[in-house]
């Protein structure tokens, strides 16, 4: 006959219970590494997550193209960009579906009621589908309206609630700059904030030739969108780009690119591997401190093997087979272990929902996480636990009960 | 009562790695189903290392043991403690009892380890724990127990798993004179009413005097092993 299993562990569950203090240290270590390594991997995907959306925001196909005009050390020499390189880009590259300039700088702009200086952004229709924007009210103004200069602006969120408050902006007139009114057709849907703090909602776009005409454009476009017929062709993108902007710019073999491109996307695809390499690294420091906290449960069952010697031998005398009281310690190195990892499951959580609202991230832990640091931690646990379990097992019964 | 040896040692010799002489140095003894025997002998006469021997907690060096019939001196642990858990009982000087575990819960221990369910060996606990006197005490921890009835308790517990051999190692050592002589007269109850078979480590010649025989050690040889019947047996 055997005992059963339940009573096995029925019993060391009681042995902890009776022994708060030597449970409660045992099972501390464990918490710990357990919490950490949830919190870790927490704060890894979350971080990680949180990376990609930035980068989202920018839009998922897009390559841009800036200028050098800007920059000293082209002195001068830089061409601006122009609807030129845009029809060439639109001629030329095959893999680009869509082409936008955009110049943005910051103005006043005035309601009735008030001025608001904010980002006054030039551009073309395509903005909203390249940047995969939608508007919450009204529509984007069309080509059209581009030919026409016509005088109308969408505007973003926080402009709106800036200059309107809470009624409705559509229809409504502001004014930009010293004298340009523009009406205003559409209100974008909200972006929020980027990681750099900017207020992706403070826009105001107008079309182009509208800035060009009544704002001035001395240097050009400060930026092309390109955005390519799917996600892989981001890189051939980029790379059949460039000759069409030096030939365009009427570049020698010599000269420097005077543009720069770049793609967020490929940015994001950097940043997630540079965040992945971050996130395996965390978890492996939470992983080392998981195994300590393993040590930890071993220091203290060894202690305690060592502290109930005496019980050990009583045991033994009464006929208690070594097998049963390997049985024993192992079932209470599960119960301690199992415990312990319970509680590091809780303080993970707690540590990581604290941290994903400090950073507003979505909550991350996975189901499958939790599951598997809480049995990691128990088999950690359980493993050290065997060596002092296997000690108490081989002791001398004389010699024990001898032991005061 | 008495009859067929339950204990049959012949030759019996202890060496320690660490010690030169022997501590038991061919020591043969026989004793019958249902005897009382008193072992006696000044400290380091080797007592406590026969005792040890005869409970199975320990095996001979040289010589053979025959417990009722069966020989037990070349086992191994796991056997040894087998024939423990259900050949003997042991009660200490100091009791043993394990201080985190009520009354109760020791003297269900060896019901425990032999794979009793729980319901019967806590119905047969609390019999035992009742007629030692103490079933007012079930819950209780060792700890808030008189010394006397902590000997109770272990008595209990050792007869829990109904051994045919009990061996008491200074049983009154640390009790006064009238608690003593109580848990002599529990002991001597037990052994009628159980036909054990009961050896007793002692110095004290009253608690000898209990006995049916008593068994004199000197530097690990028995010097004296007169057979006599206990006034009152």
């Amino acid at each position: 006959m055997r005992q059963t299993r339940s009573e096995i562990l029925g019993r060391a569950l009681r042995t902890a219970v009776r022994n708060p203090g030597r449970t409660l240290l045992t099972m501390l270590g464990l918490a710990i590494g357990v919490g950490a390594f949830l919190a870790m991997v927490s704060f890894g995907t979350g971080a990680r997550a949180s990376v990609m959306e930035q980068f989202e925001l920018l839009g998922t196909r897009v390559v841009y193209i800036w200028t050098n005009m800007n920059r000293r050390d082209f002195g001068g020499s830089a061409r601006p960009l122009t609807d030129f390189d845009v029809e060439a880009l639109k001629r030329e590259a095959m893999t680009v579906e869509r082409v936008v300039p955009r110049i943005t700088e910051v103005q006043n702009v005035r309601s009735a009621q008030t001025t608001f200086p904010t980002k006054v952004t030039g551009t073309m229709p395509g903005f909203v589908d390249i940047r995969e924007w939608p508007l919450l009210v009204g529509g984007m103004f069309d080509d059209t309206d581009v030919q026409q200069r016509a005088k109308v602006a969408v505007i973003g969120t926080t402009v709106a609630q800036a200059l309107f408050g809470r009624r409705d902006p559509v229809g409504e007139t502001i004014t930009i700059g010293s004298n340009l009114p523009c009406r205003i057709i559409g209100v974008l849907t909200s972006k929020g904030q980027q990681t750099t703090g900017e207020d992706m909602d403070e826009i105001v776009l107008i079309p182009a030739t509208t800035y060009e005409a009544f704002l001035g454009m001395p240097i050009g476009y400060h930026e092309l969108m390109l955005q390519v017929r799917n996600i892989r062709l981001l890189e051939t993108g980029m790379v059949e780009a460039v000759p069409i902007m030096r030939r365009s710019h009427r570049l020698s073999e010599n000269d420097p690119d005077d543009f720069r491109i770049a793609s967020p996307a490929q940015a994001a695809q950097v940043a997630r591997f540079v965040s992945t390499i971050l996130t395996g690294l965390l978890m492996g420091i939470a992983a080392v401190s998981l195994l300590v906290g393993g040590i930890g449960v071993m220091n203290i069952q060894l202690v305690s093997v060592a502290e109930r010697t005496k019980e050990i031998g009583i045991r033994s005398a009464i006929g208690a087979s070594p097998r049963q009281i390997l049985v024993q310690f192992l079932a209470e190195a599960v119960v301690l272990s199992f415990t312990g990892s319970m509680v590091g499951v809780a303080l993970g959580w707690v540590a990581s929902s604290l941290v994903a609202r400090a950073m507003a991230w979505s909550g991350n832990l996975s189901v499958l996480t939790i599951a598997g640091a809480a049995a990691f931690g128990t088999s950690v646990g359980v493993a050290f636990g065997y060596l002092p379990a296997r000690r108490a097992a081989q002791l001398e019964p004389i010699e024990a009960l001898r032991h005061e | 009562m008495s009859g067929f040896p339950i204990v049959d040692a012949g030759g019996i010799c202890k060496e320690f790695p660490n010690m030169s002489a022997p501590v038991l140095d061919g020591v043969s003894l026989t004793v019958d189903s249902g005897e009382i025997v008193a072992l006696r002998g000044p400290s380091g006469s080797g007592k406590s290392t026969l005792l040890n021997i005869l409970g199975c907690l320990d095996g001979p060096t040289y010589g053979t043991y025959r417990l009722g019939g069966r020989d037990v001196s070349t086992l191994t642990p796991r056997e040894r403690a087998w024939v423990r858990l259900h050949y003997i009982g042991f009660v200490f000087q100091s009791f043993h009892l394990i201080p985190d575990h009520t009354v109760l819960e020791n003297v269900t221990l060896p019901l425990y380890y032999m794979g009793v369910g729980r319901q019967e060996r806590e119905a047969r606990a609390i019999e035992l724990i009742d007629r030692v006197g103490l079933s007012h005490r079930l819950k209780h921890r060792p700890a808030q127990l008189s010394g006397g009835e902590r000997q109770r308790v272990a008595i209990a517990r050792s007869i829990a798993g109904e051994p045919r051999l009990l061996l008491a190692d200074e049983p009154t050592g640390a009790l006064d004179t009238r608690t003593g002589n109580e848990v002599m007269s529990l002991l001597k109850e037990i052994h009628e009413a159980r036909s054990l078979t009961l050896i007793i480590v002692t110095h004290d010649p009253e608690v000898a005097a209990f006995c049916h025989r008593q068994i004199f050690l000197r530097d690990g040889k028995i010097v004296d092993g007169e057979y006599r019947h206990a006034a009152n047996a």
